[in-house]
């Protein structure tokens, strides 16, 4: 009973059923087309290899992002943290924030404020953290008295916190909205279609590159091609999604759809940013097949506050919910 | 101004890789795990085997190594435990890969309680010892070493190998010459667990080698240098 009353909420809106429906579809799709290919010898090894190991991982990858979104609202805001943390982990390793051991303690703990604050529904302390957290990330090493290396320190930890924190920590604030699961689910899934569509549509039109400086790969066709198909997606998905409210209309739907795709286009180009400042090729190793954790989540992290307030001036979130629940 | 971006030198490794790397670094938790060993092993010492030391004075700014004579796994966390909290981070036991880096398990406890890294000890590799080199003068750390490459099966000390000197020789970084007593009779190899024996430690005073050449006569002179100055510690009969 228990069960069957937690599956109904978890499913109350259809588009909930469909993204996991599809998404648990694609994994399966993606197994038997890899099969009939290596069955008919179409794939050499060593990409035969590359790709079951970056569909095992899509396989992992896929339950840890929808179980959370669909078991309630402390598991989103938990698993962002988590998410959050381990971003920051990866970053400080790659940019040498991570020898700055008390700075890094800083931001990790402004982390975790701003999850606690998502937690607590507590808007004010969640938008105050931006300003507070820098404040004391740039005050924290004074009193160590050692200024050699002070304006490095507190730009990448500044820099880390709004990323990791503040934008990022936008994810699990929408789960304070009674209705966040499909729209959480939405943003998951565009963010990926405009990945795909991005290097599918180049791949296939070709033409001028994008940026050649800071992505090599990326074609001006493919981030066009990324954001009329994002755009259509998302319009046609938020129809249901926002049905009854403001956004229900036409124009502000495909607003959405551009902001997810150009923020998403600009998270991805963000990290190669980085990546190419520091001269490295992935953030790191934890998923075999994608390379670190950021190389998966790195266009989510601009999306999320972009979103969260475009439809927060629409709509609003979670405005019939209790606020400040914890303290 | 210091604006330098610099990955972690192990950076792009897998796991397993990453703990055996001698390029590891660790960010805070390291520090934390660190520190949480170091205060056991503090309290042990104290308890189990009334550590004296004598010699505290001499031991340097880093960058600076530390040698001493070996005769017990009771070495290296003795010679750790007596060097400042501030150094936490810094300093490095070089443990032998093949006894403390065989599996992750052995390898997770060196990494992350122990802070070693790993040398080969048959057929050491010269750009191993180059990689140590080069982090000791330049990330200014603190590496503790048994010069005698294995310990001592009677507990009488063994003749130091040239190993040390490709590390020091021509450069100006001291070496800190220890003597540790009582840790045969404590742990010997051959013992499982260790008895309640009191641990005396003696730290001599620097020794230099800036006027050695970095080539194979200057490692002898430097390892013939190092274990004159550690017998001269054994015989020194001053009570502590």
């Amino acid at each position: 009973m228990a069960l069957a009353s937690t599956w109904s909420v978890a499913f109350a809106h259809p588009v909930t059923g469909w993204i996991v429906l599809g998404a648990v579809g694609a994994l399966a799709l993606g197994a038997v087309i890899i099969a009939v290919l290596s069955a008919a010898g179409r794939l050499a090894p060593a990409l035969r290899r590359e790709l079951w190991l970056r569909l095992g991982s899509w396989c992992l990858l896929v339950p840890a992002i929808i179980l959370p979104i669909l078991a309630g609202r402390v598991w989103v805001i938990a698993a962002v943290t988590l998410l959050g943390l381990a971003c920051l982990g990866e970053y400080g390793r790659a940019t040498g924030l991570f020898r700055e051991r008390f700075t890094t303690l800083v931001v990790v703990l402004g982390i975790l404020a701003v999850n606690l604050a998502a937690l607590d529904h507590w808007y004010g302390f969640f938008v105050a953290l931006m300003p507070l957290s820098s404040g004391i990330i740039a005050v924290a090493s004074i009193p160590f008295d050692e200024p050699r290396g002070y304006v490095q320190r507190v730009a990448l930890a500044v820099f880390a916190f709004f990323l990791f924190g503040a934008a990022l920590g936008h994810l699990g604030y929408i789960a304070n909205d009674a209705n966040y699961r499909p729209l959480i689910l939405l943003l998951l899934l565009a963010v990926g279609i405009n990945d795909v569509a991005a290097y599918v549509v180049g791949k296939t039109l070709g033409g001028p590159k994008l940026l050649p400086g800071t992505s090599p790969n990326k074609t001006v066709s493919g981030a066009l091609g990324a954001l009329a198909i994002t755009t259509v997606v998302v319009t046609l998905l938020a129809e249901p999604i926002f049905a009854g409210t403001r956004m229900e209309a036409l124009p502000l739907r495909i607003g959405l759809g551009v902001i997810v795709s150009v923020a998403g286009q600009f998270g991805d180009l963000m990290l190669s940013s980085i990546k190419r400042d520091i001269g490295i090729k992935d953030m790191g190793v934890a998923i075999p097949g994608h390379g670190g954790v950021l190389d998966r989540f790195n266009s989510l992290l601009l999306v999320a506050p972009a979103v969260f307030h475009y439809v927060g001036y629409i709509v609003g979130f979670g405005l019939d919910q209790p606020t400040r629940i914890l303290f | 101004m210091d604006w330098k971006l610099r990955p972690a030198g192990d950076f792009g490794l897998s796991p397993r890789e990453r703990l055996a790397s001698l390029r590891r670094e660790l960010g805070f938790l390291g520090t934390a795990t660190h520190w949480c060993w170091r205060q056991f092993v503090r309290l042990y010492l104290r308890c189990f085997h009334g550590l004296r030391v004598m010699g505290r004075e001499h031991l340097p700014e880093p960058p600076f190594v530390m040698i001493a004579n070996h005769a017990s796994h009771l070495d290296t966390l003795t010679l750790a435990s007596v060097l400042p909290l501030a150094l936490i981070d810094r300093v490095h036991p070089i443990a032998a890969e093949d006894t403390f880096f065989t599996s992750f398990a052995t390898s997770a406890f060196a990494a992350f309680a122990v802070n070693a890294l790993p040398l080969r000890r048959r057929a050491t590799k010269r750009a191993d010892l180059a990689t140590l080199r080069a982090r000791l003068l330049e990330e200014e750390l603190v590496f503790i070493l048994f010069p005698e490459g294995t310990r001592s099966r009677d507990g009488s000390m063994a003749s130091f190998k040239p190993g040390i000197g490709a590390l020091v020789a021509g450069s100006e970084v001291p070496v800190v010459p220890c003597y540790l007593e009582g840790a045969f009779a404590a742990l010997p190899p051959h013992r499982r667990w260790p008895r309640p024996t009191r641990l005396k430690l003696r730290i001599g005073p620097p020794l230099a080698f800036g006027d050695l050449a970095n080539d194979r006569g200057g490692w002898a002179g430097v390892a013939a240098r190092c274990e004159t100055a550690v017998r001269a510690l054994a015989l020194d009969d001053r009570r502590i």
